[in-house]
């Protein structure tokens, strides 16, 4: 009968795996053996559905071991290990015996989950080849992972995952989960049980995360017994061995149960057959095709024809199998019988396997790494050469600790970056208090709230890392140094700022005009907590600003407005434009942070008055209120940040130089030999650069060193710390016309030169 | 005189500037047509986001967020007119151009501010999945997505199309190249549709879309609210993708770092944009020398602007001496490769001379000149190692002074000999890269 179902289930995958390879069809002479695999995965597929029928009554290690017993026998039948071969020395022994215990612990996952999550999940999530996983890995692990096409099959990989995690309404097995204690067997299943029931998920996810695990062990185990079995004389060889030391391991495991513990089995010879089969689809057979067809194709095509045919099996045998033309078969195996409809398809186990099917069709082919490759040149033939070795040697990975430590040292040498660690790590912790807190007494409130706090503490996480990188060293691309992104990182904690004061603003405007009825109960805490914590950071903050603000900044800068932050707010809409506050004590990037935690410790401020208001008056409109308010005033303090950032970036004059340059520039013009000069660009790059450029026209007799000399001191006394300045003379327009054929270019010289002929004395007008 | 007006304060209220602006923009019949979208815009985000709170659905939410984004998108369009008409100003200096680019951050990172807003949002659904309405849902969606796609389409918005053809692309586009190059290996006649690089708003509004159609078919058939969370995570995470590259490359720009397709070039000609300050030996007729790095560098440069220094100025032949704070780390040494100074060996004191990166305006809005400069042909190329340059400088001087007093006109012929090969590409360069009056 299940010949017959084998047959059918085998049209649907083989024709599919037919159509699997757009370009390459595979030839005749591999088409039997792709038909052998079909049809063995199937066979698999089948033995699985019957080893979990037989689960329900035999015991997962009596289960294992009679399955390795069977197995080793007929290996041993087979193979003849003992009499063929090299012999094994002591050293190897010990190998095949630690490999024996590894297969052995991996079986147990596998079999425990299968009674967990059931036969169709246990398909879906245990069947895959070793390429598969190792492809995902890499993915997921690696920078390399080789193409946004196996990207995409590790997204759909772990889609499938979560959908059968999260969408799968295994509903029979939930109501099993419910007295998971009534049924174990013996203290392994039980501590298992435990372990799932800790980790607070229902039993079928628990087996199905149990799955995972298994298979990461599997490929690793596979991977790891390669050597020995190229030691021992081959795979089978190995097999065979470690077969049967794990039959001797298991051994005194089962006596010591089946003396204990009283069998629900009946009659053992009823048995027999079904676990002949077992043995047979599940172990032998499937390992001797694997055996052959890995030889005779390639290991990547291998694995997409093996998995679709036996993910698809699954999903129909997962419908079928409770149909009564199974059903006489699970009477016959199965001593009590019962009427249940356990581990059914559902919509989620579709999806999942869909997804399944997708990712292992992707994974397993082969990987285009021609891209990667760097051209080292070309072979007598013709052919181009590639490196493909480079990115494996030019990652010098770091270990992660001590990479921590470094950056913790970074961090903490300069003082900007250690308020903002501190403050984070402050922040950080009252956050997972409350989320805590909020997970211990269920409150939904609280949890939310944790969560904003986290959104909030991004800003935090961006201004710490511009404050480290602002401190980098200079490279070719960045070759001013990193000091610029201060800037920029105030500039976007200032966009994050105004979005929060527009969603703020919106929400309350909904709710001015529909108020909501409050809990108030819960709130104050919180909001108390969070000022509490909000207040400490605006110590510290105006502290370091206050503090730092003298050295950092060279020697220009007035000082009188360092400590209008505070009031901005509030004082700064009446007169438009606030120069001043450029370079006023704080860079950019510890202004946003500053701002951020004014904004946060704001919030808090309102809802503690709202909530009084409410609690003593009853006004429920108090609350839009407060937050339209609090929006008005983040959006506010934020302005001028945003608009001192925007002047620096579009690389604006500094307002707080423009009198010492202008006075510069008049100075630069009386110096002796000098015509003229022209393009004049001054601008601030970072908190500690002021940059400038110049072009000055020199009569021919002056030594262009000197008025390099004299005009870099006269631009220095006006603030510019990093100036460069082209000094041309006549020679230097023939030469331009003489070198560039264009016509344009010419026209240009050409007007040059002769301005400098006329404005002898004059000023030289842009 | 420029520099007078520099202390000239803006007497008008801003809001009379921003006016006076506006009408100047608004001249152009151009900005009709966006004006027009933005009113339309307008009204139909006004829409959505009625729909929005009405369906209680946070993808449609994230959704309309693009059509925000869109909305930005235009102004960005208006002020690049803005820009065009600007002249630069004393104060400030290079242009507006840079406002554009500014802008165009802004607005991307706008968007994914919002994006992660949708996602702190989400993960609070997740604990409490609300009741979704599907009422509007779809009419939503589809006014939305028309509304997106005849933004993008019909108006030429100039900054964003050139960043997002200049950016990398983004994980969304990567994944649809591939998957339609696997789609044209079995009908290759797809290939003039789906292989040239998609447009990266119309794959977010596309995709967008569909997962919002998604969860409107699962929240009718089987009433899964759960789906709704979920395809607001997957709009949000596209929006990131698709935002983030050009964030970056516009980040790059306002960062002042030497844009990446110069720096191909300016390793064969030397290593740095903007400003350079070039090392010269004391020997060398400076005023050439400035003539030659100008005339390389002019065309991958607008602004340009290079400093000479004479290493003998203080100290005499010194190589490590540094005359200014400027000079401070001679960490890479590169030599000016010269074609008139190949074929001769005696004329060393120019290739001797190592220019030391100092920097300023690499980068000054998107479509600067190197940009479209294909590369300059070079004669005697050679990136020579560390050190290299300093041996230069104790090479003994009886090598050199045969070639300083080389006069001008002399000079002149060989470098047009040097250069008669690319006359017109050299042509077509030096007029965009026409240096800034």
């Amino acid at each position: 009968m299940e010949e017959k179902y084998g047959a059918d289930a085998l049209a649907g995958p083989g024709g599919g795996g037919g159509g699997l390879g757009p370009v390459d069809v595979p030839s005749a002479r591999l088409t039997k053996y792709i038909v052998l695999l079909c049809f063995t995965k199937c066979l698999k597929a089948v033995g699985l559905f019957e080893s979990y029928d037989l689960l329900k009554t035999v015991h997962v290690v009596q289960f294992i071991f009679i399955l390795k017993l069977g197995t080793a026998f007929f290996m041993v039948l087979f193979q003849k290990p003992f009499s063929s071969g090299k012999t094994i020395t002591k050293h190897q022994w010990i190998k095949i015996f630690k490999h024996a215990v590894a297969g052995c612990i991996i079986s147990l996952l596998w079999f425990f989950g299968l009674t967990l999550c059931g036969p169709l999940r246990t398909l879906l999530l245990f069947e895959h080849s070793d390429i598969v996983v190792i492809s995902l890995l890499s993915v997921l692990f690696t920078s390399s992972g080789g193409g946004p096409a196996k990207t995409r099959g590790a997204a759909f990989f772990i889609i499938a995952v979560i959908c059968l995690l999260l969408f799968d309404n295994d509903d029979l097995l939930a109501k099993m989960a419910e007295h998971p204690e009534g049924h174990h067997d013996s203290a392994l299943t039980h501590m298992l049980y435990t372990a799932i029931a800790f980790l607070g998920v229902a039993d079928h996810k628990g087996g199905v995360l149990l799955l995972v695990l298994a298979l990461c062990c599997k490929v690793g185990f596979h991977a790891a017994s390669r050597k020995l079995s190229i030691d021992v004389g081959g795979a089978k060889r190995l097999q065979a061995l470690s077969q049967v030391v794990s039959v001797l391991l298991l051994c005194p495991w089962v006596i010591v149960l089946s003396v204990t513990k009283e069998s629900k089995v009946e009659s053992w010879f009823s048995l027999i057959m079904p676990f002949t089969t077992v043995i047979f689809f599940v172990m032998i057979l499937d390992f001797y095709v694997d055996s052959i067809c890995s030889v005779k194709m390639e290991v990547s095509k291998c694995a997409r024809y093996g998995s679709f045919p036996i993910l698809i099996s699954a999903l129909l045998l997962g419908n079928f199998w409770t149909h009564p033309i199974t059903d006489q078969l699970r009477t016959m195996n199965r001593a009590t019988h019962q009427e249940s409809t356990e581990h059914v398809l559902s919509g989620g186990v579709v999806v999942s396997a869909v997804f399944f099917v997708l990712s292992a069709n992707i994974l397993s082919s082969p990987s285009k790494r021609g891209q990667k490759g760097t051209l080292i040149g070309y072979s007598p033939e013709g052919t181009p050469l590639y490196n493909f070795m480079g990115d494996a040697f030019q990652h010098s990975s770091q270990s992660v600790p001590r990479f921590i430590k470094e950056s913790l040292k970074q961090i903490l040498e300069e003082s900007d970056s250690r308020q903002i660690f501190y403050f984070l790590c402050l922040n950080l912790l009252f956050t997972f208090v409350e989320l805590f807190y909020g997970v211990l007494t269920n409150s939904l409130g609280l949890i939310s709230d944790g969560f904003h706090m986290l959104f909030d503490c991004s800003a935090l996480v961006m201004g710490l890392f511009a404050a480290l990188m602002s401190r980098w060293k200079a490279t070719r691309i960045f070759s001013y140094g990193y000091g610029r992104i201060e800037i920029l990182s105030g500039f976007i904690n200032g966009l994050f700022l105004i979005v929060i004061a527009f969603f703020v603003f919106m929400e309350s405007v909904a709710r001015l005009i529909d108020p909501p009825e409050l809990d108030t109960n819960m709130l104050t805490p919180v909001s108390v907590g969070g000022l509490i914590v909000n207040l400490i950071g605006i110590c510290a903050f105006s502290q370091a600003h206050s503090h730092s603000h003298g050295p950092s900044q060279g020697s220009c800068h007035s000082s009188d407005h360092s400590h209008s932050h505070h009031t901005h707010g509030h004082s700064d809409h009446g007169h438009g434009h606030s120069h001043g506050f450029l370079g006023g004590g704080m860079n950019a990037n510890m202004r946003g942070v500053f701002l951020h935690v004014l904004a946060d410790t704001l919030g808090s401020i309102g809802v503690i008055v709202s909530t009084i208001l409410i609690e003593q008056f009853g006004w429920f409109i108090a609350d839009p209120l407060c937050s339209l308010f609090i929006a008005v005033l983040i959006f506010l303090s934020v302005v001028p940040l945003i608009k001192d950032a925007c002047q620096v970036l579009l690389l604006r004059l500094p307002p707080e130089h423009e009198k010492e340059l202008h006075i510069a520039l008049e100075k630069i013009q009386k110096i002796e030999g000098l015509i003229s000069y022209r393009d004049p660009h001054f601008w601030r790059h970072s908190a500690s650069i002021v940059a400038g450029t110049i072009h000055i026209q020199v009569t021919s007799d002056v030594l262009e060193q000197r008025i390099v000399q004299q005009v870099t001191g006269v631009l220095k006394d006006a603030g510019i710390n990093n100036l460069t300045i082209q000094v041309e003379k006549e020679a230097y327009f023939q030469h331009m016309s003489g070198l560039s054929t264009g016509f344009h270019d010419v026209l240009a010289m050409t007007k040059q030169m002769e301005s400098m002929k006329y404005c002898k004395d004059g000023t030289y007008i842009m | 005189m420029g520099t007078i007006h520099l202390f000239r304060k803006p007497q008008r209220s801003y809001f009379g500037k921003l006016l006076q602006e506006f009408r100047l923009v608004a001249a152009d019949r151009r900005s009709w047509k966006i004006l027009l979208f933005g009113v339309i815009n307008l009204v139909c985000t006004g829409f959505l986001l009625m729909w929005c709170s009405s369906t209680n659905s946070v993808a449609l939410t994230a959704y309309t967020y693009l059509t925000i984004f869109d909305l930005f998108s235009l102004i960005t369009c208006l002020i690049s007119y803005w820009v065009m008409m600007r002249k630069p100003s004393p104060v400030y200096s290079f242009g507006f151009e840079r406002l554009e680019v500014l802008a165009v951050f802004a607005s991307t990172v706008l968007a994914q501010l919002g994006a992660l807003f949708i996602l702190k949002e989400s993960a609070e659904r997740f604990l409490e999945q609300p009741e979704i309405h599907t009422g509007r849902l779809l009419v939503g969606t589809f006014v939305a997505l028309s509304l997106n796609l005849f933004t993008m389409l019909s108006i030429r918005n100039k900054p964003f199309s050139y960043v997002s053809e200049a950016a990398s692309t983004s994980w969304l586009q990567e994944h649809v190249a591939d998957l339609s190059r696997s789609l044209c290996g079995i009908i290759p006649g797809l290939s003039s549709i789906f292989l040239p690089r998609m447009n990266p708003f119309v794959l977010i509004d596309l995709a967008g879309a569909f997962a919002l159609c998604i969860t409107y078919m699962l929240i009718e058939i089987n009433n899964y609210f759960a789906v709704d969370t979920a395809s607001a995570i997957a709009i949000a995470l596209m929006t990131f993708g698709t935002m983030y590259p050009m964030s970056v490359y516009s980040g790059k720009v306002l960062l002042q770092t030497t844009p990446p397709h110069v720096i191909g070039q300016l390793d064969k000609l030397i290593r740095e944009a903007g400003s350079v300050h070039v090392r010269i030996r004391r020997d060398a007729n400076e005023q050439m020398v400035l003539a030659h790095v100008t005339n390389r560098l002019y065309t991958l440069v607008s602004t340009l602007t290079v400093q000479i220094f004479k290493d003998d100025w203080i100290r005499p032949a010194l190589v490590s001496g540094p005359v200014t704070a400027n000079v401070l780390n001679f960490s890479d040494h590169h030599v000016i490769p010269m074609p008139l100074l190949k074929n001769t060996d005696d004329l060393n004191p120019v290739t001797s001379t190592p220019a030391k990166p100092s920097s300023p305006p690499p980068e000054f809005s998107f479509n600067t000149p190197g940009k479209n400069v294909s590369p300059v042909i070079l004669l005697n190329t050679q990136t020579r190692p560390y050190g290299v340059g300093l041996n230069h400088g104790h090479t003994p001087y009886s090598m050199f002074n045969q070639g300083l007093g080389v006069p001008g006109i002399g000079a002149t012929h060989g470098f047009r000999t040097g250069f008669t090969n690319i006359p017109s590409r050299y042509g077509s360069n030096n007029r965009i890269g026409q240096p800034r009056p």
